[in-house]
């Protein structure tokens, strides 16, 4: 597939070019100590007084060399590691709302740790999605083991990779011991490290922050995967144009990568954005705007040029409930993120600007997941696919219904989604006229309804369980019956 | 209509021009509420009214509002106490661990705006500083703003250690992942969903007319 770009060769390096006068002019405010020293010592002009470090050119360009083509999420189970770009596009949930639409109720409250095991398991089970990206905070959590708590019910319910952040390294380290308890044992997990770290260290404009910092540093020098998000917010954080946020949230991009390799050279990258544009009518941010979608692609080209996958968070919406809007800002962002050329897609599940997290949401993104996949599949040229014996044997006004070759490929040559209807009118009328949040969230109790073949045995529960105080276990409720998509 | 002007200047955002019609009228010996009242606080009230109604758009609230301080600070050594130039002394910061402040500078400058004296602590306040600079300004309002949801824990030690110290500073939390449930549960005197709400409940609190926001 040919991707849609916005920009050309040469503007695309002038892009680069304006970052790095970006870098080396104006300079990043690094807020954390430790990183201040490293970019010291790898050649940066760093002001001890106000802490800006200026990157020259040269020192870009020598660390830029190090940058690896690819980077791999790890699962419990192997058989779901995913490598992008080659294994792409993935999809991963969005991810840390403090909120969840209650599927009994339908009123939305905080989201607690049983949600996420349910949020979990569902994942495990939708094939749209390749990473769970923990959808919501946990309300209930013992205060210091919200990471924990979160993780647990995660990595419990799924074997498929599980990424999220921590708010400080203390509860980075007990993440990191709850891994290695799954994985048995230190030396296993640094094997197959199965958490996939996640950070905003880059506050825009160009300021380094010192928490999030911190950890990419220490997870960097030990070699376990993490990665950074950018996020300038054009008229707020970043100038009123989409080229210059572009070029900003460039340098930001590079000022990141450049310190992750100084700490440990050839550390695995991704080019993941989430830009914006603001709404000046009232300043409200606006993750469900096209021009989220347009900065995707442009940001999607920068990665090409440094040859690193290129992801974001997109397919986001600004609505509240499942209806046309957050339909079309899903799509249009996401599909215009795929066109033009994205890896990785953080989408699933959310609604209200990545406040809360919905069912009948995750399920609906899910079809959008696949239909995304089906979409970068394209049309895929063989002789044998051009059919022309067959084609020849049916002949004129014939049907290929009754054909083997269509009984072999009518499962796999169209997508068939569950949650968008097909049906007849009168077969519609009939049911209800259910409306597509309702037929989401029906599908997503049937599966919550089964037995997890994913659920961690009752011996490493009880193993993690017995390592860490204050933790409880934790189960999902699935949906109930009464809630209000029953029909 | 020299008065005119001034409220001319405001709209138009031009600053300097505000300041040097203000300093004309008081070289003229302009009544001094005229030049306040007319000139420059009626700007608000029709910056307010274009907002709402979708005319203008927030940086042009900003600038209109940058305009008019620039004003008052010539007019504003003129004034007696009693004349209307302190509506209230607000603290306004970014709780400890949270770097994002463009929402709260956006509340700062809208307080401003609104004819409130406004101490901006920036970013990563802790309890301390909210605490230290409450005393020193004599603040009647400490505001505090979170967007990372793992700093709102912040929030309440700072609530309840002014609480403690001082009872009768008022509260306001804001911030995207703040509800008025949790302002509730911390024990803020008040919450606001945005910016312009935030003007609204701190006229309110000041006129004495909010103990407690009910959400």
């Amino acid at each position: 597939m040919k991707f849609s770009e916005c920009l050309s060769e040469e503007e695309v390096r002038q892009v680069h070019e304006a970052s790095l006068i970006i870098l080396e002019g104006t300079g990043i405010l690094v807020r954390n100590e430790k990183a201040r020293r490293i970019f010291a010592g790898a050649g940066c002009r760093v002001d001890g007084k106000t802490g800006v470090v200026k990157i020259p050119r040269t020192v870009v360009d020598q660390y830029r060399q190090a940058f690896p083509p690819s980077f791999t999420f790890r699962g419990r189970d192997p058989r779901y590691d995913r490598t992008i770009p080659r294994d792409g596009p993935i999809m991963i949930t969005a991810s840390s709302a403090p909120d969840i639409i209650d599927p009994e109720t339908g009123s939305q409250r905080r989201a607690t740790a049983s949600d996420i095991a349910n949020i979990s398991f569902l994942v495990n089970e939708l094939p749209g999605f390749d990473v769970f990206s923990i959808s919501t905070l946990a309300a209930d959590a013992p205060q210091g083991l919200s990471s924990l708590v979160r993780f647990y019910a995660a990595l419990k319910n799924t074997v498929k990779p599980v990424r999220s952040n921590t708010p400080n390294m203390k509860e980075l380290e007990d993440v990191l011991a709850l891994g290695a308890i799954i994985a048995g044992g230190e030396e296993a997990y640094r094997k197959r490290p199965i958490i996939n770290h996640h950070y905003c260290p880059v506050v825009s404009p160009l300021t380094m922050d010192v928490e999030s910092t911190e950890a990419v540093i220490y997870l960097t020098e030990k070699g376990l995967p993490v990665y950074g998000t950018i996020c300038p917010n054009a008229g707020m954080s970043s100038p009123m144009s989409l080229i210059a946020t572009l070029a900003q949230g460039n340098a930001e991009f590079l000022s990141l990568a450049v310190l992750m390799q100084m700490v440990r050279s050839g550390s695995p990258l991704i080019y993941a954005v989430l830009a914006t544009v603001a709404d000046m009518r009232t300043g409200n941010y606006a993750p469900g705007a096209i021009e989220t979608a347009i900065l995707q692609m442009g940001f999607s080209q920068m990665a090409r040029y440094y040859h690193v996958p290129s992801g974001g968070y997109i397919g986001l919406t600004n609505a509240y409930t499942n209806d046309a809007q957050s339909g079309y800002e899903t799509g249009m962002g996401a599909t215009a993120a795929l066109l033009g050329g994205i890896d990785m897609l953080n989408m699933g599940g959310l609604l209200g600007s990545l406040m809360v997290f919905d069912f009948a949401k995750v399920m609906i993104d899910n079809e959008i997941a696949m239909m995304l996949k089906q979409l970068k599949n394209g049309i895929r040229f063989s002789e044998a696919d051009l059919c022309l014996e067959l084609i020849r044997t049916v002949g004129p006004g014939g049907t290929f219904m009754d054909q083997m070759h269509t009984l072999k490929k009518m499962r796999t040559t169209a997508y068939l989604p569950k949650v968008a209807t097909r049906d007849m009118k009168e077969r519609w009328e009939e049911e209800g006229r259910i409306e597509i949040g309702s037929r989401a969230l029906r599908e997503a109790r049937l599966i919550l309804a089964r037995d997890n073949p994913a659920a961690f045995d009752a011996e490493l529960d009880r193993r993690i369980l017995s390592r860490f105080n204050g933790l409880e276990a934790v189960t999902g409720k699935g949906i109930p019956s009464n809630a209000p998509g029953k029909n | 209509m020299a008065i005119q002007d001034i409220f001319n200047a405001v709209m138009e955002f031009d600053g300097e021009r505000t300041a040097a019609l203000v300093r004309e009228e008081l070289g003229k010996k302009t009544d001094l509420s005229l030049i306040l009242n007319e000139g420059l606080i009626k700007t608000m009230d029709e910056v307010g009214r274009r907002f709402s109604a979708g005319e203008l758009f927030l940086p042009e609230m900003l600038q209109a509002a940058k305009a008019m301080k620039a004003g008052m600070e010539v007019l504003r050594p003129h004034l007696s106490s009693g004349m209307g130039g302190r509506k209230g002394t607000i603290v306004i910061g970014t709780v400890k661990g949270d770097l994002h402040d463009i929402g709260k500078n956006l509340v700062a400058m809208m307080l401003e705006g609104a004819g409130f004296e406004v101490i901006n602590l920036g970013v990563d306040v802790g309890t301390e500083g909210f605490l230290r600079a409450a005393e020193v300004h004599k603040a009647d309002l400490v505001c505090m703003s979170a967007l990372l949801t793992t700093t709102m824990p912040a929030m309440a030690a700072t609530v309840k250690a002014l609480q403690e110290k001082h009872p009768q500073i008022k509260t306001m939390v804001g911030g995207a992942p703040l509800t008025q449930g949790f302002s509730d549960q911390i024990g803020a005197t008040a919450y606001s969903a945005d910016a312009p709400g935030a003007v609204e409940t701190a006229r309110k609190i000041m006129a004495g007319r909010v103990e407690r926001t009910d959400g």
